[in-house]
């Protein structure tokens, strides 16, 4: 049996690569939906939001079918195993999915409470599209992505119902913190659930607490400037 | 117009909303101001010629460079245009203090071959931003915000200065210690200007030429102090009048009254004014509204308005329900411009020729600077 420290700290490392993998399609695509208007929009939008409506376990189970041998990214079809199905790459990969709307809806809002002007303002004094987005949109925006993240992360991190299903609940291989906690409570091991449960509203705590703080100061400086 | 060069070529066709915008202006001088009342299309005009905006059909050229013409498919983005644009709002960089704002478009300025810290350097002096500099923008005042404003537009190495309403966001106090600057900026950086105002003073004093915007047609172009004291203008600018605007400089200065004495082609005329934070020597500029002069036939006596300036009627014409006397001062250049009733000009049989007197109270003259 792994300990809790080894559960722990691989939860918060898939979280953490979860994340990352999160940022940049989640990064262009809050910023198109925010910016841009294209054929198609709405229709994205509702594809990134999906996995927020639906039931994790449907969205567990999609990805199943999807990485099956004969899913569309199955060995059958690609003539090779990714030997994803019940390894940490499908916890990664739940979680990613998972944690993906939560990220681009928030960091969209971010985007869109940027003034357009002042990036036409950028523009006017000879800057690029990409400079404008560097060193105007991003810097400007920055709060309300380090918060996109650290949502994302948290989802990330209690991601329970598409994780079990595609990875498993396997001790020291694909087991979380949820999946943990879940097998704790129901093999009766209350002191192992208690401090599970610790952990888990420790790190929910900090987060949450951290992106509210960056979320009032937002507002403080758009009152201040507005 | 042989041998001088033109500076503005614009032809613009374009519809935005309920705006159509149909206009054209080709021209030499370096000021060009655009009046007109809200919603005549102004600010949409600038940003056609700032690129922010696509217009259907039409030319734009500017100092020879070409920035759009449909005709050929050209079209030059706003950040190739070489412009600087001033906001009515300012619009400055949140995440930078000022020092970055004046910054941020110092590629543009390298890119083109300027030396950064010699413009900077000038901007700072120019618009007195050195105690600023340090300072994040949420602790600028609403005036030194659009300095700020200002200096960054101009840093950016501009060929180009757009300025959309520069002092409409302003109070009354913060407009006169602004537009010195703008004055300021026209003497000292040798660009071509557009400025955009619903405000007849602040054209007159900063503009050579201007066009008249109505429904986004130009109705009129010209000289600003012909279009303002013509029948259009006081019409469209009903609730202010006519403001006689002149330069002067301080040449006594006491604790009750200033001197200013205008300087005109053919000798000077001293006004008292209300005293100013003005220094001797200064350059101030004087603002009288026509309907605070009065016209005597004779010099009056006894009278405790201080300021009487002997002057010829050079013409009389009827404004609507209004009557304006243009009148020429004697000893100087400057031409004011007068509001009298029907009846006064019939009671004193005022006609181009007659020599009259302009009385004003010293309290009558706003200055526009300190």
């Amino acid at each position: 049996m792994p300990t809790i420290y080894e559960t722990v700290s691989s939860t918060l490392l898939w979280a953490v690569v979860a994340s990352l993998l999160v940022a940049l399609p989640g990064l262009t695509i809050a910023y198109l939906l925010a910016r841009r208007e294209f054929f198609g929009k709405k229709v994205l939008s509702t594809f990134t939001t999906l996995p927020l409506v639906l039931p994790p376990t449907a969205v567990g189970y999609l990805l199943l079918r999807l990485f099956a041998d004969d899913g569309w990214l199955g060995r059958e079809r690609l003539g090779f195993d990714l030997d994803i199905i019940l390894s940490w790459k499908a916890v990664v990969i739940a979680c990613s999915i998972m944690s993906f709307p939560i990220f681009v809806r928030t960091a969209r809002v971010a985007f869109e409470e940027v003034n357009p002007r002042l990036e036409r303002m950028g523009r006017t004094l000879g800057m690029g599209r990409q400079k404008v987005f560097l060193s105007i949109t991003l810097p400007l925006a920055s709060r309300g992505l380090i918060a996109a993240t650290l949502l994302g992360f948290t989802r990330a991190l209690g991601e329970f119902g598409a994780t079990i299903i595609l990875a498993g609940n396997i001790p020291g291989r694909t087991q979380t913190l949820a999946s943990a906690l879940f097998s704790a409570q129901q093999s009766g091991n209350e002191t192992l659930a208690n401090q599970l449960l610790g952990v888990a509203l420790l790190v929910g705590f900090i987060a949450v607490y951290t992106t509210e703080r960056l979320a009032s100061k937002r507002s403080l400086r758009k009152e201040q400037t507005g | 117009m042989k041998g001088v060069k033109t500076i503005f070529n614009i032809s613009l066709k374009a519809r935005f909303g309920s705006l159509k915008l149909d206009l054209g202006y080709k021209g030499s001088k370096r000021v060009l101001g655009v009046f007109g009342v809200s919603g005549a299309g102004k600010t949409t005009f600038l940003e056609c010629l700032a690129g922010l905006r696509k217009v259907m059909s039409g030319q734009i050229t500017v100092a020879g460079e070409i920035w759009l013409d449909t005709e050929t498919s050209c079209f030059v983005p706003t950040e190739k245009r070489h412009i600087g644009f001033v906001p009515q709002d300012h619009l400055l960089f949140p995440h930078k203090n000022v020092l970055g704002n004046l910054e941020a478009g110092k590629a543009r300025a390298l890119q083109g071959g300027r030396d950064f810290q010699s413009i900077l350097k000038k901007v700072v002096a120019v618009l007195e931003l050195e105690p600023l500099l340090d300072r994040s923008i949420d602790q600028l005042s609403g005036g030194e915000r659009q300095r700020v404003s200002l200096g960054r537009a101009l840093c950016s190495g501009p060929q180009l200065l757009l300025l959309d309403e520069p002092l409409a966001s302003l109070d009354l106090r913060m407009r006169k210690k602004i537009l010195p600057f703008l004055i300021r900026i026209k003497e000292a950086f040798e660009l071509p200007i557009v400025v955009v105002s619903h405000n007849p003073t602040e054209l007159q004093v900063l503009c050579d030429e201007v066009l008249i915007l109505e429904n986004g047609r130009n109705v009129m172009t010209g000289s600003p102090n012909e279009l303002f004291a013509s029948d259009l203008l006081l019409n469209v600018a009903k609730e202010r009048g006519f403001e006689n605007v002149f330069p002067g400089t301080i040449i006594e200065k006491s604790d009750q009254v200033d001197c200013l004495s205008l300087s005109g082609k053919n000798g000077n005329i001293c006004i008292q004014i209300p005293p100013t934070d003005s220094l001797l020597g200064d350059r101030v500029l004087a603002s009288i509204g026509s309907e605070n002069v009065l016209v005597g036939l004779e010099r009056p006596r006894g009278l405790s308005a201080r300021n009487c300036l002997s002057a010829t009627i050079s013409r009389v014409e009827n404004a609507g329900t209004r009557w304006l006397v243009h009148a020429l001062v004697v000893d100087a250049v400057p031409e004011f411009v007068v509001e009298v009733t029907y009846d006064a000009i019939e009671a004193l049989h005022l006609e181009s020729g007659l020599r009259i007197y302009l009385v004003f109270k010293t309290s009558s003259v706003t200055t526009l600077n300190g």
